[in-house]
């Protein structure tokens, strides 16, 4: 069963559609990438789930009900605009975070101190978040959206702003939610983390969907190109859009550059070639980038290899 | 919910008490009342003013003065003693000397026979004697004038030298020197003429009471001169009516009862006011701070917006009373400190206030204010990115609340209960002020039930409509609410 359904949402400021017609759901276990340009809609959705703000239209079926502030027990979530208050400690900001989310004092406190120490803060629990580094309160705040062990961990752009060190620290705790159940659903919109962690993707253009599924069926939406170098004219070749020619035309073994037809898998040309006898002395596949994905089905506008 | 709301208040009262701010502001009101006494007996001149008569016609002009001057502070002396006694019931300490007696203007002969009774400090003796324990001593007010002798270098002067010889010892820096010099001529009565030198402005006080003087002793010496026996001349211009004087007693009489019973309400409305607009600027401190810190997201995504800002106003409203419960305290140990002098003092003050109903109405009308006007510190909060950006708001909100009340409580204490006062009663921004004010004049009962209905029903609408206004400004950051924009908030049910 879905941790997160979303269907048909559409949500509305006045004149200005921010969310528009989206479905999705998102399994137990499974790390949802939620890709998009600014103004994709994403942070608008994930606040809908949260209950901060309501949809137009659409219903959003979340750890079995409507979004509710009493789910947020089973709920972590880490804005986009992260912030804390100067003058508490970083226990006590953890703690009064896992308080507000219904837990015990010792319990939020106990699981504080133990993710403190994962992060390597420990030392500094008693430390106010205004004496602390930027780095150091992220993490802090990271702690806080993570305290209450949630079912549903939403992280809306969590590696903005992220030391590639605190960034793999961040990889690590997602998967970590992975893997004792917890559906993951993180906003981003810089490429490498959603190829490295993401089992599903969404990709939102001005809040509509433009895809959804596996990176291999992301891939599969952009025609696979190939780098051959062959004894006869591959434009002839069943599957091949076009092909042209690399550098001045040689005799026999030419160099080609190959773009095949939409939904065209290269092993299909390959087993043509073998069967008709077409000479290969190179056979180079290049699958397109989640980057080249996003740039055709979003828009280049936003986007970060 | 509830839950959070007090999680939410726990925190800002955590927040507030780590204000250095609030501790400052906690400690001055006890300090400046410890102070103000101190202060006040060190500012108050106490010493009397330094009089030298110089008198060339023989001294009889002289005697004359000083015995008038004498006259004055006896019957001053006799005044303050009448009232002490009244007040405190201690007419047993002599019942047929004068000082006892409340019903006359003191005459000649009473002075005479207070001075005969042995004065002030056979007065004080026989008052320990039947004090009671608790009643404060009879402490006598300085008198008003002393009068010293001619410095030789003075007298010795004549025209414009005697006028040199003045301003060289006003002047002069030493301790006992002269503030008024009176000089009386060798040809008085003759010539009647009398020079009057002052260091300051002369007191009215001093010229009325040199003039009369003077002039019944001219007119004494003028009636021996036409034939009168001195005798004779004397009880002419002694003659002077019996003023029977009936005056209510010590804290008894309209104007003064009026003021005392209006202490502690007027009181609790400035402290109303005060704590208000303490607690009322650290609760937009703090929600400031959550706005520029972009914390409001991590929190509302774990709270209400509604839990968020009812949380607010209980932990103002708590550290509003926390203050004034340290304040009381601190009055309190004052009272208990100063044994039955401010007790004494505040018995009759009390009164107004001391019964059940009327505790129960301070209470709702207390707590009631601060709900209403901590409100809307807490949604200007929620519109602004920074301190700077809440002052423009601030100003007119404050400005509309303050000045009203001021000319209020100055009309309150003129004992005017006019359109202003009823108008300000009935206008639920300024009821509490307006109702705890006045219950020290009396306030009729369908008044304060009618009030408090109007201002229950204020509070909720404003809590309907200031919340839709936090709920909506809340994650609309960076965005200048306009009017149109405010209007929209204000009508919106949820974004």
């Amino acid at each position: 069963m879905a941790i997160l359904e979303v269907s048909n949402l559409v949500k509305r400021f006045g004149d200005v559609l921010a969310v528009d017609d989206l479905s999705f759901s998102v399994a137990p276990g499974e790390i949802f990438g939620f890709l998009g340009g600014n103004g994709a809609g994403k942070t608008t959705t994930l606040r809908m789930v949260l209950d901060i703000i309501r949809p137009t239209s659409g219903s959003i079926i979340v750890l079995g009900g409507t979004p509710d502030r009493r789910k947020a027990g089973s709920i972590g979530f880490l804005p986009e605009e992260r912030g804390l208050y100067s003058g508490m400690s970083a226990i006590e900001t953890i703690v009064y975070f896992g308080r507000l989310k219904g837990m015990s004092a010792s319990d939020a406190r106990s699981r504080g101190m133990e993710l403190l120490e994962r992060f390597d803060l420990a030392v500094r629990a008693k430390s106010d978040i205004g004496d602390m580094s930027k780095g150091m309160a992220q993490k802090v705040q990271l702690a806080t959206s993570l305290v209450n062990d949630p079912e549903l961990l939403m992280l809306d752009e969590p590696f903005s702003g992220l030391d590639p060190v605190n960034q793999g620290l961040l990889e690590n705790e997602i998967l970590r939610a992975s893997e004792r159940g917890a559906a993951v659903i993180f906003s981003t919109h810089v490429m490498q983390h959603a190829e490295r962690l993401c089992d599903r993707l969404l990709l939102l253009r001005k809040g509509r969907k433009r895809f959804e599924g596996t990176l291999e069926e992301a891939r599969a939406q952009l025609p696979a190109s190939l780098t051959v170098i062959s004894r006869g004219d591959p434009r002839s070749i069943p599957g091949v859009a076009f092909a042209h020619r690399n550098g001045e035309a040689q005799e026999i073994w030419q160099e080609w550059r190959v773009e095949l037809e939409p939904g065209v898998a290269p092993e299909r040309v390959l087993e043509h070639c073998t069967a008709n006898g077409i000479g290969l002395r190179r056979w180079d596949e290049r699958h397109a980038s989640l980057h080249d994905i996003f740039v055709e089905l979003v828009g280049g506008e936003g986007v970060e290899q | 919910m509830m839950d959070n709301i007090l999680l939410v208040a726990r925190r800002e009262i955590r927040q507030i008490l780590t204000m250095k701010s609030f501790w400052l502001t906690l400690l001055i009101l006890p300090v400046a009342l410890a102070l103000g006494p101190i202060l006040g007996d060190t500012l108050d001149d106490s010493e009397p003013a330094r009089v030298v008569v110089v008198d060339r016609s023989g001294g009889a002009a002289a005697a004359a003065l000083e015995a008038r001057f004498a006259d004055d502070d006896d019957r001053d002396i006799l005044r303050s003693l009448s009232r002490y006694v009244q007040r405190y019931g201690l007419e047993s300490a002599d019942p047929g000397a004068p000082w006892t007696q409340h019903d006359r203007w003191y005459t000649a002969a009473d002075i005479a026979a207070f001075r005969e009774g042995g004065g002030i400090e056979s007065a004080i003796e026989r008052l320990e004697a039947v004090r009671p324990e608790g009643v404060p001593e009879f402490e006598p007010d300085a008198r008003e004038y002393e009068f010293q002798a001619p410095p030789p270098e003075l007298a010795a002067q004549e025209g414009e030298g005697f006028a040199e010889a003045a301003r060289e010892l006003f002047d002069s820096e030493a301790k006992d020197a002269p503030e008024v010099i009176v000089l009386v001529g060798e040809n008085y009565p003759e010539d009647p003429r009398i020079g009057l030198y002052a260091a300051n402005q002369a007191r009215s006080s001093f010229v009325t009471a040199l003039q009369d003087t003077l002039t019944g002793d001219l007119r004494t010496r003028l009636l021996a001169e036409r034939g009168l026996s001195a005798e004779d001349a004397a009880a002419i211009q002694a003659a002077a009516p019996a003023i029977e004087v009936t005056t209510p007693p010590p804290g008894d009489g309209a104007r003064e009862a009026l003021l005392v019973r209006s202490i502690v309400p007027l009181a609790l409305a400035y402290i109303l006011m005060m704590s208000l607009m303490l607690s009322g600027s650290w609760m937009l401190q703090g929600s400031v701070e959550e706005r520029s810190n972009k914390l409001l997201e991590s929190l509302l995504a774990c709270i209400r917006p509604e839990e968020l800002m009812y949380g607010k106003l209980l932990g103002g409203l708590s550290v509003g009373l926390l203050m004034i419960a340290v304040w009381a305290g601190c009055a309190g140990i004052a009272a208990y400190a100063t044994q039955g002098v401010i007790a004494d003092m505040i018995r009759p003050a009390l009164e107004p206030v001391s019964a059940p109903g009327i505790i129960l109405a301070i209470l709702y009308f207390f707590i009631a204010g601060y709900i209403l006007i901590s409100a809307i510190f807490v949604a200007i909060g929620a519109m602004v990115d920074s301190m700077s950006e809440a002052q423009g708001y601030l100003m007119p909100v404050l400005l509309a609340i303050l000045l009203p009340i001021t000319f209020l409580l100055q009309a309150i204490l003129a004992g005017k209960e006019g359109l202003l006062v009823q108008v300000l009663t009935w206008v639920p921004l300024w009821t509490p002020f307006a109702v705890l004010a006045r219950l020290g004049m009396g306030i009729e009962t369908w008044v304060l039930v009618g009030t408090g209905i109007l201002l229950a029903a204020a509070i909720a609408l404003e809590l309907i409509f200031l919340g839709r206004l936090f709920r909506a400004s809340l994650l609309a950051t960076g965005q200048k609410p306009s009017t149109k924009r405010l209007i929209e908030r204000f009508r919106a049910q949820k974004q």
